[in-house]
C-alpha cells in the first residue's frame, strides 16, 4: 500500500559511491544542483548526462529504480514542460490558435524547464539511494557545527532529524497493520463521499497516535537510561574519514564544472 | 465454509533488491468444524499465510478459495469474505480506537451492517463470551484497561462478527498464565460451537492439547501437515526447523529411556496422565 515511496529510500550497497565520506557528497551535491542551474544549452545537459549515468553505473544502482523517482512528481514536470510553451512570448512564431501561440524559444525554454527538474531529482535521489538517512543526517551536523557559534542547537536538530527518519519505516509499517486490522473487522477507507472517508480515518488515526506517544516515551525513556544529556562531550563511534574514493569524487565533479562552465562561455 | 490454498506464493517488495520469498507453493484444505494450529520458527511465514485467508494479501501466485470464492480474483465481494473470516491480529489490543468497550466491540458490526438492536446483542453475546461483565465494562475507555483486558476487548470486537472461521496469530503472547488459559479456553469453546479455528502458535503444549491437524511452516514452505501425533513424533525433524515438542513428549522420552513402559504419542498432560495412572496400577485420583 504505501510501497511506492522511493525518494529518500536507501539501497544498501558497497559501491564506491555508496563508500564515500556522506560529507563530501552532500557537498559534491550543491555544487551539481548549481550546476543544473549554471546549464545553457543541450550540450551542457549532455555533460550532466554523462556524469550522472556515469556515477549511476558507478553505484550499481538500477536505471529503473532512479527513474522511479520522477514518476511521483511527473505530472508537474508535464504541466511545467505545457505552461511554458504556451506562455513563453519569443520571436519566432511556429504556430499560432486562437489565442494559443507557439515560439520556437518557447519548446526550447520549456524542454530546458523539464530537464531541469528531470536532472534535479535524478541527481537527488542518486544521493538518497546511496547514503543512509543516518549518514545524512551526521553529515549535515558536522557540516554545520560552525553555526554552534551563534547559538543554534545543531546536535539536537540533527538528533530529532535522525529520530524522526529512524521511525518513518517503523510509522509506515504500523499503519500498515493497523489499515489491515481495521479493514479485517469490515472498516472501509477506499469509498464514500469525502466526509464518509475522513470519518473512516478515526480507527486510523487514534491507534497510530496513541501508539506513536508511548514510543515517544519509551525512546525519550531509554535514551535517559542510557544517560543521553544532548551534545556536550559527546563521541562518536564512527569517524567519517576523508579517502582516495572521495579525491576522485571531487576531481569528477571539478573536471564536470570546468566542461560546464566552458559551455557557458563558448 | 471449506478453506483451500493453491499454490499460494507470496513475494514482499518484487522487483527490489528488498525482494524476500514468505511464502511458497503452498497446499492445503480445511474441513468445517476443524481446529489447526500452525507453528514455525519466527519469519517463516505463518503471519503472511494467514492474511491471504481473509484477503488483506493478495497472492503474486496461486491462489486461496474460501467456501468457492476466489481470493485472487478482483470480483470477490470482500465484505462476504470478512464476514466469513474473522482474523484476530498479534497484539490486537493496538487497533482500539473507540471512547467506550461498547463501541469499540461494535465496529465490526456495524460494518456488517447490522442494525441498532442485533449489534447491541452481538457486542453483550461477544462480552460475556470473553468475560467482561457489562455493566462494569461497557462505558469504559479501552484505554484505562489492562493489558490483558484490552486484548480481551479486542477479540470480542471479532468475535461480534460471528465468524464461520476465527483465525488467532499468536493470542496468548505476552499473556500471564491465568491471562493466556483464559483466552485458550475461550478459543477452545468457540470451536465447540462447531466453528473452524486456525491458530499460530509458539506453543507446542497449547498447539498439541488443542489442534485437529498441524501446519508446519519453515521458510515460507508448508513443510509438514498432520495430526499431532503424526508430526509430534518427528522429533528430529522439528528440530532441524528450530522447533520443539510439547514438554510432556520429551518427558515421555525420558521417562521410557530409563525402562518406564509408557505408551507411544504422549503430548498432552490429560495423555500423560493417563498413561501414568494406568502405569501405578489404574489408581484413579479424584
Ligand atoms: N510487510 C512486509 N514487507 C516485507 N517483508 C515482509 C513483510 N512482512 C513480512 N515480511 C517478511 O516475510 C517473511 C515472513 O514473515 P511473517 O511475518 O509471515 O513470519 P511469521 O512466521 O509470522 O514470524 P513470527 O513468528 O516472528 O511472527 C519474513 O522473512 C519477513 O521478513
Ligand atoms: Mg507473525
Amino acid at each position: 500500500m504505501l510501497k511506492d515511496i522511493t525518494l529518500g529510500q536507501f539501497f544498501p550497497g558497497n559501491s564506491a559511491v555508496h563508500r564515500m565520506d556522506p560529507r563530501v557528497k552532500l557537498m559534491l551535491m550543491v555544487v551539481y544542483i548549481a550546476l543544473v542551474f549554471l546549464v545553457k544549452g543541450f550540450l551542457g545537459y549532455a555533460i550532466l548526462a554523462a556524469f550522472i549515468a556515469g556515477t549511476a553505473f558507478l553505484s550499481r544502482i538500477k536505471p529503473k529504480f532512479l527513474l522511479r523517482s520522477v514518476k511521483p512528481v511527473l505530472f508537474i514536470v508535464v504541466m511545467t514542460f505545457v505552461l511554458n510553451i504556451f506562455f513563453y512570448r519569443g520571436e519566432e512564431l511556429l504556430f499560432q490558435w486562437w489565442i494559443i501561440r507557439v515560439y520556437k524559444e518557447g519548446i526550447r525554454f520549456a524542454v530546458f524547464m523539464a530537464l531541469r527538474l528531470v536532472f534535479l531529482l535524478v541527481g537527488t535521489s542518486l544521493l538518497t539511494l546511496t547514503t543512509s538517512p543516518m549518514a545524512l543526517t551526521d553529515a549535515l551536523e558536522r557540516l554545520l557545527k560552525p553555526l554552534n557559534a551563534i547559538r543554534f542547537p545543531v546536535h539536537e536538530m540533527a538528533m530529532m532529524m535522525t529520530i524522526a527518519l529512524r521511525f518513518i519505516p517503523t510509522l509506515l509499517e504500523e499503519t500498515d497493520k493497523i489499515i489491515k486490522a481495521q479493514t479485517a473487522r469490515g472498516a472501509d477507507f477506499d469509498t464514500g463521499n469525502l466526509l464518509q472517508r475522513a470519518k473512516a480515518m478515526v480507527p486510523l488515526l487514534v491507534p497510530l497516535f496513541v501508539s506513536a506517544f508511548r514510543r515517544a516515551d519509551e525512546l525519550a525513556m531509554a535514551m535517559e537510561a542510557r544517560c543521553y544529556h544532548g551534545g556536550t562531550n559527546r563521541t562518536r563511534m564512527k569517524q567519517l574519514h576523508v579517502t582516495g574514493i572521495d579525491y576522485a569524487g571531487i576531481a569528477v565533479v571539478a573536471v564536470t564544472t570546468g566542461l560546464v562552465l566552458l559551455e557557458r562561455l563558448l | 465454509m471449506p478453506v483451500e490454498a493453491r499454490e499460494l506464493t507470496h513475494t514482499y517488495n518484487a522487483d527490489s533488491p528488498f525482494e524476500s520469498t514468505a511464502l511458497d507453493k503452498v497446499n492445503f484444505k480445511i474441513q468445517d468444524g476443524e481446529f489447526i494450529g500452525i507453528i514455525g520458527h519466527t519469519g517463516s511465514g505463518k503471519s503472511t499465510l494467514i492474511q491471504h485467508l481473509n484477503g488483506l494479501l493478495k497472492p503474486t501466485g496461486g491462489t486461496v478459495i474460501v467456501n468457492g470464492m476466489d481470493l485472487a480474483d478482483k470480483s470477490t465481494n470482500m465484505k462476504e469474505v470478512r464476514r466469513t473470516i474473522g482474523l484476530v491480529f498479534q497484539y490486537p489490543e493496538y487497533q482500539l480506537f473507540e471512547e467506550t468497550v461498547e463501541k469499540d466491540i461494535a465496529f465490526g458490526p456495524k460494518n456488517l451492517g447490522l442494525d441498532e438492536k442485533k449489534i447491541a446483542a452481538r457486542v453483550r453475546d461477544a462480552m460475556r463470551l470473553v468475560d467482561l461483565d457489562y455493566a462494569q465494562f461497557a462505558n469504559k475507555s479501552p484505554f484505562e484497561l489492562s493489558g490483558g483486558q484490552k486484548r480481551r476487548v479486542a477479540i470480542a470486537g471479532v468475535l461480534a462478527m460471528e465468524p464461520d472461521i476465527l483465525i488467532l496469530d499468536e493470542p496468548t503472547a505476552g499473556l500471564d498464565p491465568y491471562g493466556r488459559d483464559y483466552i485458550l479456553s475461550l478459543v477452545e469453546n468457540w470451536h465447540k460451537l462447531g466453528r473452524t479455528i486456525l491458530m499460530v502458535s509458539h506453543s507446542m503444549d497449547d498447539v498439541a492439547r488443542f489442534a485437529d491437524r498441524i501446519f508446519v511452516m519453515n521458510h515460507g514452505r508448508l513443510e509438514m501437515q498432520g495430526t499431532p501425533d503424526e508430526v509430534f513424533d518427528q522429533e528430529e525433524r522439528l528440530r532441524a526447523m528450530g522447533l520443539d515438542v510439547p514438554a510432556v513428549t520429551t518427558l515421555a522420552g525420558e521417562l521410557s529411556r530409563r525402562g518406564f513402559d509408557l505408551p507411544r504419542h504422549i503430548h498432552t498432560m490429560d495423555e500423560m496422565e493417563r498413561a501414568l495412572l494406568s502405569l501405578l496400577g489404574g489408581k484413579e485420583h479424584a
